[in-house]
């Protein structure tokens, strides 16, 4: 009932109204939202745009690759990766990656971004649609579809995080911050220190509740509405927050994706969150192409592992779908000042929950351009094969969620033609 | 070849809005809102114009959103000629209006339309429809006007919604009485007041950094000056005298607090100068124009500049007090010929300042590189100053990688490319000067890029014997196009509420495209309107705050009727304020109503709580997350518990909350008392809320029930404490007695109305 409730409290984003019925005072105490149990979504962005030749598209040839030749390319199962254990300072390497997750890893390669602006292709790869601004990202999507009742529904830390009104986005900056706002009814977060008596505290909830049940004295402004809902599922469904508390840790890792990972899998194993955006910056390598990425690519992958590891602690590391990604690629050669420049082709990888790793889909040639694949057989098809776009990745992901018949997916349409969706892309048969 | 400023609208003939309205659409709705709307004016407009690439065909259209009535209808009928011109069947196949968009025919525009796309569908449509007689149902109806049965907010709460917004206090019993008397017609002299006080400056900028974000430039505040020609200024603070304070400690402390003053007014520059034209009501136009800049007696100093202005200073200890001076033209450090380039060029011995673009605070907060070029320095120009975000819908193309690897410089060889190029890549030679990423003074050393469109502005180029001022030439020309008072009233309605002017519906297949285009179209109006008012005001922005505040799109605040249609509530959906306050706004109207701000919010919170900083986070949150809920509960918490039993302690007039009630007032025993109880509730639904509830109203009801529930529940209870809480029921270091349980009822009651929509929104 409550559940119900706070999802039409969420629908309101499609202009619907509270729903009317309004209990006695003291009827019974009001509830909690129930913990979402996964799975949880983690989209990891590479923001600026990464060189997929210095990791799991490597190349070697054509100058396009100071720090290696094709003749080093490295292997693991069906993955190729270009080496670079040499270089890594801080963070992980493409070989320890592909040694500790090569087999759960799938990676298509040969995506095309379409264009190579950092704007439009963010926006592009966070929602698959080029062409509208309106459009929620993926991890909004799947906050709203799958969990709108849960208080930290979407997470996020950077890059694009539109939402499409279906679900607010929620940033937590730092881990206090969930202390902070974990026992919001207790002065200073102290649970033997109420504000107010039990029941008085009782009364004023519901009092709310039943205030936002009645009918409105005056007709309302589409928009007066829906906030007035959004304003009632946020502070409602806040008190799940205090769940956060007991997991909350007290190592702060400086490190970007710790922090940011560490914030995000507190609030998964509370169940108060479905999705999150991970982020960090500083890709877009226009000088100094491989000393940036050098830094970058490592720094990233160890913020994967990061992840992975403290999930494994944490018991829900197998209820995880991680997209690791970027807004594109870098050319296939090197610019005056030793960086690279944008790329319209690149790829993308995923893991986690109901994927089949260990495989490899698609590829670029010698001059980093896409083969095109058949979308029935995920086989490389020059002929009759298609271009590989946000959209298509966007369609399988929604399937892959269960979410691509939700009211909110049809509201925000991929309209993939059917003869275009991809087959089993994550590989369950 | 199609031009990037594709369709963007001057607006300079606009008529005014006066919540006037289509007429009835011409010559057919199939064709105003399928036709025209989807295809005609998305896709063929941009080019097929006056001024446009194709202008020269035989194709020319004419925009209808910046029109209505009857010069609306007759635009219409033109269109439609002209596409039933186009739509003739020709001997050797399809008609050209079939053919032209897919590419066919030699059609410059190359493929605009994808073959059996909609749009390509709605074409074939209308041809097939030329020859079929109107019906009437066809022509359509004129629709409803487009306020009907919305209800606006009445005058009080105008006039307190303003003065909260604006100027973060509530209002004053003189406005109240004037807006009493003569209604809207007083909004505008009472805004011309509240436009005096400094607080409205605090907005100003607040609302402005939102915009440009310069606040929000990497590193210290100081350190836009480069070392190349401050090195002897930029730091003067390190060997400032304070020799006079003999304490150690707080020598040093007090030097750190003049770093932390020094660094904050120099990084204000570039927002104080937009205070400065408004404040004095100079043509808003010098936000780019201005040949000065704003400097503050510490600032001064860091520009070296101080000993020849600083008589001109009321106070110079007073690091903020801001005036208007010119810097000198930059010369190199120590005179060194090897720092030749350096050597700022001026035919007036100053730096060539353009209001806020020439601010090293402005170039460092967008900074450049090797392959950039300056182009985000432009696309910044063009949304900041022109209203357009070139990154906003960018085209799909087939091959990007492709054109990429096919052009040496696919930016002037590729039409795809140089769709934005064109424009884009000009502006960024006028930036040529600051060419690095500290905002610095710099020109390229190797000259500015020969395989780039040369500098200068939308086909006009950049005179070479202005190329020392080129930030200036721009501005000049800015200054007097029509998209920059457009650009500036949507900033005033972003300040004013929190969210963008609306943008033109794309999505074709969108089932709500024709109710969104309409909800566009007459915001749109609106906004022209006011823009072209501003600029016959001699562009003082205080016009356009005046006129938005009366414009019934921010005082639209109910409806007559629910709505049923799905259309109607699309067309509707962005109608009203709404507004959630963001971490400052609240805090200030914490501190109108109660006396004090609550001061989490701009500290700890603020970034939680929805807030920016300008760098990283750079918009604010429109919509709460579960953590602003909590924040919210922690706020109403904390703020009742503040200021319940305080208001209580100070005599009947002095307060704020319960000038009427007193504790001893216990509910339910004599129907006198709860009547005054019910009249406390009033008030506090006032206060707090800017309700006008009765005393039997149904909201004041509720609230009275929670009242008396708390205080009966209590009364229940064993072993509740006489006295109200340690931590909210002290006063003087002594709990007050509570006997009745009516301060923590009371403190329950604030609680629940500070968790309010009416209090936590605008």
């Amino acid at each position: 009932m409550r559940r119900d409730f706070i999802k039409l409290c969420c629908q309101a984003g499609l202009g619907l109204s509270l729903p009317i019925g309004a209990p006695a005072l003291l009827s019974g105490k009001s509830k909690e939202a129930d913990p979402y149990e996964g799975p949880y979504y983690v989209v990891f962005n590479a923001s600026g745009g990464w060189d997929t030749t210095y990791l799991m598209d490597p190349k070697g040839v054509n100058e396009i690759n100071r720090l290696y030749k094709e003749g080093d390319i490295l292997t693991h199962g069906k993955h190729k990766f270009a080496p670079n254990a040499k270089q890594v300072g801080k963070g992980m390497s493409n070989e320890d990656f592909h040694k500790t997750y090569g087999n759960e890893l799938l990676v298509l390669n040969g995506m095309d971004y379409s264009i190579n602006n950092h704007s439009p292709c963010k926006r592009y790869m966070a929602t698959g649609k080029l062409d509208s601004l309106a459009y929620p990202t993926f991890a909004a999507l799947v906050a709203a579809c799958r969990g709108p009742e849960t208080p930290l529904a979407f997470l996020t830390f950077g890059n694009y995080s539109a939402t499409g009104n279906l679900v607010p986005m929620a940033r937590i900056p730092y881990l206090p911050s969930l202390n902070l706002v974990a026992n919001a009814d207790s002065i200073q977060g102290i649970s033997r220190l109420p504000y107010h008596d039990d029941f008085a505290q009782d009364l004023i909830e519901k009092t709310l509740e039943q205030k936002a049940n009645s009918p409105k004295q005056k007709h309302q402004l589409p928009r007066t509405e829906h906030s007035a809902s959004m304003l009632y599922a946020a502070q409602s469904s806040s008190k799940a927050l205090k769940r956060v508390e007991a997991k909350v840790s007290g190592e702060v890792g400086k490190v970007r994706l710790h922090r940011q990972s560490e914030i995000a899998l507190s609030c998964f194993k509370a169940g108060v969150c479905v999705s999150a955006n991970l982020s960090i910056g500083q890709f877009d390598s226009h000088a100094k192409n491989d000393r940036d990425q050098m830094k970058l690519i490592p720094e990233f992958l160890d913020g994967i592992d990061y992840l992975m590891k403290r999930a494994e602690e944490l018991k829900i590391r197998d209820k995880l779908v991680v997209v690791i990604q970027s807004e594109m690629g870098r050319t296939p050669h090197y610019n005056k000042g030793d960086g690279k420049d944008h790329w319209s082709i690149g790829s993308i990888m995923f893991m986690g929950n109901g994927i089949t790793g260990n495989r490899v889909i698609g590829e670029t040639d010698d001059g980093q351009f896409l083969t095109p694949i058949s979308p029935k057989t995920l086989a490389l098809d020059k002929e009759q094969g298609i271009r590989v776009r946000p959209e298509h990745l966007h369609q399988a992901l929604r399937e892959h969620a269960k979410i691509d018949s939700h009211p909110f997916c049809k509201k925000f349409p991929m309209k993939v033609k059917e003869e275009e969706k991809l087959i089993d892309l994550f590989g369950q048969g | 070849m199609k031009v990037l400023l594709m369709a963007l609208p001057t607006f300079a003939m606009v008529t005014p809005l006066a919540c006037a309205d289509d007429l009835q659409p011409q010559p057919d709705r199939f064709f105003a809102e399928e036709v025209w709307a989807k295809v005609g004016e998305l896709s063929c407009l941009e080019c097929h114009r006056e001024g446009g690439e194709a202008e020269e065909s035989s194709f020319v259209l004419r925009q209808t959103i910046p029109l209505q009535g009857k010069s609306l209808n007759e635009a219409n009928r033109e269109n439609y000629a002209a596409f039933r011109k186009m739509a003739r069947p020709r001997k050797d196949g399809l008609p050209k209006l079939l053919r032209k968009p897919i590419g066919e025919l030699d059609h410059e525009g190359q493929v605009v339309l994808t073959p059996q796309s909609s749009g390509h569908l709605l074409l074939g449509e209308f041809v097939r429809r030329l020859g079929d007689e109107k019906k009437q149902e066809e022509r359509g109806s004129p629709p409803k006007p487009f306020f009907a049965g919305v209800t606006m907010v009445n005058d009080q709460s105008l006039l307190r919604r303003l003065t909260l917004s604006l100027a973060g206090r509530l209002p004053r019993p003189g406005e109240r009485d004037l807006i009493k008397k003569d209604g809207l017609d007083e909004i505008g002299p009472v805004l011309d007041r509240i436009m005096t006080e400094d607080a409205f400056y605090q907005r100003l900028k607040e609302g402005f950094n939102d915009i440009f974000l310069t606040n929000g430039y990497d590193g210290n505040g100081e350190l836009i000056l480069s070392y190349n020609h401050f090195e002897k200024s930029r730091l003067w603070y390190q060997k400032y005298d304070l020799s006079h304070i003999k304490d150690e400690k707080e020598r040093k402390e007090a030097l750190y607090a003049m770093t932390r003053e020094y660094r904050k007014a120099i990084r204000n520059e570039p927002l104080e100068l937009i205070a400065h034209v408004v404040r004095n009501d100079l043509p808003f136009t010098e936000i780019m124009t201005s040949d000065y800049m704003m400097v503050t007696p510490y600032s001064a100093r860091g520009y070296g500049i101080y000993e020849r202005i600083k008589e001109r200073f009321k106070d110079p200890d007073d690091p903020f007090e801001y005036l208007p001076a010119k810097l000198p033209a930059l010369k190199a450090r120590n005179d060194n010929p090897v720092n030749g380039p350096l050597v700022q060029e001026s035919k007036t011995r100053f730096y060539p300042h353009a209001g806020i673009l020439s601010t090293f605070q402005y170039l460092r907060r967008y900074p450049t590189t090797e392959t950039n070029r300056n182009r985000l320095r432009a696309r910044m120009y063009y949304q900041h100053f022109l209203g357009i975000d070139v990154m906003e819908l960018a085209d799909q193309v087939a091959d990007a990688a492709a054109i990429d690897s096919k052009y040496k410089t696919p930016w002037m060889e590729a039409a795809d490319c140089v769709v934005c190029h064109r424009t884009i890549d000009p502006v960024s030679g006028l930036f040529q000067d600051f060419y690095n990423d500290e905002g610095h003074f710099g020109p390229r050393q190797d000259g500015w890029f020969k395989d780039m469109f040369v500098p200068g502005l939308e086909g006009n180029d950049l005179p070479k014997e202005d190329k020392w001022r080129a930030l200036q030439w721009l501005a000049k020309r800015t200054a007097k196009d029509p998209r920059f008072a457009i650009a500036m009233t949507e900033h005033v309605w972003y300040v004013l509420t929190g969210r963008k002017a609306l943008r033109p519906p794309k999505d074709i297949e969108d089932p709500f495209f024709s109710a969104r285009r309409r909800a566009y179209k007459m915001q749109r109006l609106e906004i022209a309107d006011i823009a072209k008012r501003f600029a016959q005001a001699n562009f003082n922005l205080k016009l356009v705050f005046k006129e938005l505040a009366k414009s019934p799109f921010y005082r639209a605040d109910g409806l007559d009727a629910a709505i049923g249609q799905p259309d109607r509530k699309a067309e509707l959906h962005d109608l009203g304020v709404s507004r959630l306050l963001g971490p400052e706004q609240l805090e200030r109207k914490i501190e109108a109503i109660f006396g004090s701000p609550w001061g989490k919010l701009k500290k700890e919170m603020e970034i939680l709580y929805g807030g920016i900083d300008s760098k990283s986070v750079t918009e604010r949150l429109g919509e709460p997350s579960g953590a602003m809920g909590a924040i919210q509960r922690i706020m109403a918490n904390d703020l009742s518990c503040k200021h319940v039993v305080a208001d209580f302690a100070l005599a009947p007039d002095k307060r704020r909350l319960f000038p009427k009630v007193e504790k001893n007032m216990v509910p339910g025993v004599l129907p006198v008392t709860d009547l005054k109880i019910r009249k406390g509730i009033v008030h506090l639904h006032a206060r707090l809320l800017d309700r006008r509830d009765s005393v039997d109203g149904p909201e004041v009801d509720r609230t009275f029930k929670l009242f008396v529930a708390v205080v009966a529940e209590a009364q229940k209870r064993k072993g509740i404490d006489k006295r109200e809480t340690y931590h909210c029921g002290r006063i003087n270091g002594k709990q007050v007695d509570d006997p009745h349980y009516t301060l923590r009822a009371w403190r329950a009651v604030v609680t629940y109305l500070l968790r309010h929509q009416e209090f936590l929104y605008e």
